[in-house]
C-alpha cells in the first residue's frame, strides 16, 4: 500500500496516570500506534507544571493535557508563552466532587429527611459553608490545577447554587496527596478526575456525589497537545498519530474492552492502582459512598462523541467556553472583542488538523475496502 | 572578593528544601554553607506544605522537579495572593539542553544530580539575581501598559479636537498640553476629562 512518508517514527509522549488516559494506554498496549507505523514511548509525568515545561522545551513531543492548559501556554499563564496547539481531545467528563465523610454527616444532620438525592445538590451545603464562616474556619475545597476544567467545575457548582465563592477556599493539591489530605481533614472536599473519587469512596473516607456529567455534560477534559512548530514539521506523523488515538478511542466504546482496559491501567508503569477503584467510572459507575449501591452515570469517562465527524473533534466554540470561565474566575481579564477570542482560540483548538487527520484515514479505510486482499497482507505485515 | 556585592543581601537567606526521598536532598543541604543560609528541610507534602511556606517565608525554594507537589507552588501566585519566589529545581537527569530550556522558561535555576559548595553558592546566586530581574521585567511591563493607555487617551482627545475644532496634531496637541499647565494636571487626565465630556455631549446629539 501506498504510504506518505513520516516525517518521523518515534514519539515521546507524556501522560499524567489518570484513569482518563486510556486511549494513550490501549493505544500503546494493542498495537495498534505500532500498526500505524510509529514507535511510541509513554513517559509517566508526576506534576501538570512539569508535564508542560517539559512539552514546551521540547523533551516531550506531545502530551495529554488539561482541556485548558494548551490555552493557558498561549496567554503565558503561570508559563512562558508557547504556541501549544491541541487537534484531538482524548477524554470527556470524568471528573466527581468527593465530600469528606465527616462534612456528609454534617449535611445529613441538617435535613429532616437524613438523606440526599443524587446528583448532590451544592445547596444543602449552605448551612455548613456559613457555620464554617462564622467561625473563621471556611469550608476548604482542592482542585488539581489552576488551569483545569475541575477548578471551573468546582466554581460552577458552587456559583449555580448561588453560593458565594468567597465563602469558601479552594486550593491546589496534587492529585496523588487528594485522598491522605481528605483523609486527615485537612480538606473538606475535592474535585478530581479517576481513580481517586473511587479510592476515597472505596476506604471509607469520602461520598462522591455529583460528576462532571452533572455540572458540564460531554465536555472536553483530556486533549492531545503538542507545539504547534512539531506539528508543521511533522504532518503526516501526526496524521497517523491522531489516526492511531481515534481507533483506541472507537475501540473504548464497548464495554468488554472498557474492562480490558481497566486491567491494562492497573500496571505499575501506569496508574498502579487496584481494577476496583479504576473500572467502576470506565464503565459508567459513580461509586457513591462505601456500602452503597453505585449511582449509575452515563458517560462517566467517555472518549467520543456521538456526533458523526466530530467524534474527538477539539471544537471551538468549547475553548471559547474554557476562556469564557477563565475571564469569570479572573485568571485573565475581559477581552472586548469577542472576534479576537475567537481568532486565538481557532489557532489553538485545531479543528482543521483534526479533519484533514481523519478524511485520510477515510480515505484509507476506502482504499481498504476495495482491495480486501492488500487489507489482510497489510494487517499481518 | 565579592564583599560588596554581599552586602546588598540579606545576611542569611531563608531556604526552604522540598524532598521527596530523604537521602536525595542530602548533597544540596551539605553544600549549603550555614553561615549564608537558614535551612528548612520539610518532606511532608501538601497543604501542610504550604503553611511550611507561608510561615518560613523562605528567600528561596528548592524542590524536585519531579515532585507532584510542584503544581501547588505554580498555584501559590495564581489562587492566593502569596508573594512569588524564586524556585530552584533539581533533578538527576543529566542534559544541558534541558537546564537551558528550562531555565529560558522562567524556572530560577536548575541544579543537575549532585553538587559540590562553590557551584551551589553561584547557582543560588544566579538564581536570586535572574528572579529580581525578571520581577523588575514584570513591573517595567506594568509600567509601559499604563504608559500606552495613557498616550492612548492623549491621541484620542488629540483627533476628538481636530474633528470638532478643526485643529490640526500641533494645536490639538498645545491645546492639551495649555489646559494640562493651566490645572496643573497631567495630560492624560485632561485627555481623560475631555473624552468623558465628549462622550456626554455624542449621547445628547
Amino acid at each position: 500500500m501506498k504510504q506518505k512518508k513520516f516525517e518521523t517514527t518515534n514519539l515521546n509522549i507524556g501522560f499524567m496516570p489518570l484513569t482518563d488516559c486510556a486511549p494513550l494506554v490501549v493505544a500503546k498496549e494493542m498495537g495498534i500506534f505500532e500498526k500505524w507505523g510509529l514507535a511510541v514511548n509513554l513517559l509517566k509525568q508526576n506534576s501538570w507544571a512539569t508535564l508542560r515545561d517539559k512539552l514546551h522545551s521540547q523533551l516531550l513531543d506531545a502530551a495529554q493535557m488539561l482541556a485548558p492548559m494548551p490555552i493557558a501556554s498561549n496567554l503565558g499563564l503561570g508559563c512562558a508563552k508557547t504556541d501549544i496547539i491541541t487537534p484531538f481531545v482524548l477524554s470527556r467528563n470524568g471528573n466527581a466532587i468527593t465530600l469528606s465523610k465527616q462534612l456528609h454527616q454534617q449535611v445529613l444532620a441538617t435535613l429532616v429527611e437524613n438523606k440526599v438525592s443524587l446528583p448532590f445538590a451544592a445547596g444543602h451545603l449552605r448551612a455548613v459553608i456559613k457555620h464554617r464562616k462564622l467561625l473563621g474556619n471556611k469550608l476548604k475545597f482542592a482542585t488539581v490545577f489552576p488551569h483545569s476544567c475541575h477548578f471551573y467545575q468546582l466554581h460552577s457548582y458552587f456559583i449555580n447554587s448561588g453560593i458565594d465563592i468567597n465563602d469558601i477556599d479552594i486550593v491546589v493539591i496534587p492529585p496523588a496527596n487528594m485522598v491522605s489530605a481528605l483523609a486527615s481533614g485537612e480538606i473538606d472536599g475535592f474535585c478530581a478526575g479517576g481513580p481517586w473519587n473511587a479510592m476515597s469512596v472505596a476506604q471509607g473516607i469520602g461520598f462522591t456525589g455529583v460528576t462532571s456529567v452533572d455540572i458540564w455534560p460531554d465536555f472536553p477534559e483530556k486533549v492531545l497537545a503538542m507545539k504547534s512548530s512539531f506539528q508543521q514539521q511533522n504532518r503526516q506523523t501526526i496524521n497517523a498519530l491522531l489516526a492511531a488515538l481515534s481507533e483506541a478511542c472507537s475501540w473504548l466504546k464497548s464495554v468488554e474492552n472498557r474492562f480490558e482496559a481497566a486491567l491494562m491501567l492497573t500496571q505499575k508503569k501506569y496508574l498502579d492502582a487496584p481494577v476496583a477503584v479504576i473500572a467502576p467510572s470506565l464503565l459508567g459507575s459513580c461509586l457513591t459512598l462505601q456500602n452503597s449501591e453505585p449511582r449509575l452515570v452515563q458517560g462517566y469517562n467517555s472518549f467520543t462523541r456521538d456526533v458523526s465527524g466530530e467524534q474527538n473533534k477539539p471544537l471551538v466554540q468549547e475553548g471559547l467556553k474554557i476562556l469564557e470561565h477563565m475571564t469569570l474566575c479572573e485568571q485573565v481579564s475581559p477581552c472586548e472583542d469577542s472576534r479576537t477570542d475567537s481568532i486565538l482560540i481557532s489557532g489553538i483548538y485545531r479543528e482543521d488538523i483534526y479533519q484533514q487527520a481523519m478524511a485520510e484515514l477515510d480515505a484509507k479505510k476506502l482504499v481498504h475496502l476495495k482491495q480486501p486482499v492488500s487489507d489482510k497482507v497489510h494487517q499481518n505485515s | 572578593m565579592n564583599d560588596k556585592n554581599k552586602l546588598s543581601l540579606p545576611s542569611k537567606l531563608n531556604v526552604l528544601l522540598v524532598e521527596i526521598e530523604q537521602h536525595k536532598t542530602t548533597p544540596i543541604e551539605v553544600s549549603l554553607d550555614p553561615e549564608r543560609y537558614h535551612i528548612v528541610r520539610v518532606s511532608h507534602s501538601g497543604l501542610s506544605l504550604l503553611k511550611a511556606v507561608e510561615s518560613l517565608e523562605p528567600d528561596i525554594i528548592i524542590i524536585d522537579i519531579e515532585s507532584p507537589d510542584r503544581d501547588m507552588f505554580e498555584s501559590l501566585n495564581q489562587i492566593s495572593n502569596s508573594k512569588p519566589r524564586p524556585v530552584i529545581m533539581f533533578s538527576e537527569q543529566d542534559d544541558t539542553n534541558t537546564i537551558n530550556e528550562l531555565v529560558r522558561l522562567g524556572v530560577s535555576a536548575y541544579v543537575v544530580g549532585e553538587i559540590n559548595k562553590v557551584r551551589v553558592k553561584s547557582i543560588i546566586d544566579i538564581a536570586m539575581a535572574r528572579f529580581s530581574e525578571n520581577q523588575l521585567l514584570k513591573n517595567e511591563l506594568k509600567l509601559t501598559k499604563e504608559k500606552l493607555s495613557t498616550q492612548k487617551n492623549v491621541e484620542k482627545a488629540k483627533l476628538w479636537l481636530m474633528q470638532t475644532k478643526d485643529y490640526n496634531e500641533t494645536q490639538a496637541y498645545h491645546c492639551l498640553r495649555k489646559m494640562a499647565m493651566d490645572n496643573s494636571q497631567k495630560m492624560d487626565e485632561v485627555a481623560k476629562n475631555m473624552l468623558s465630556v465628549a462622550a456626554i455631549f455624542e449621547g445628547t446629539k
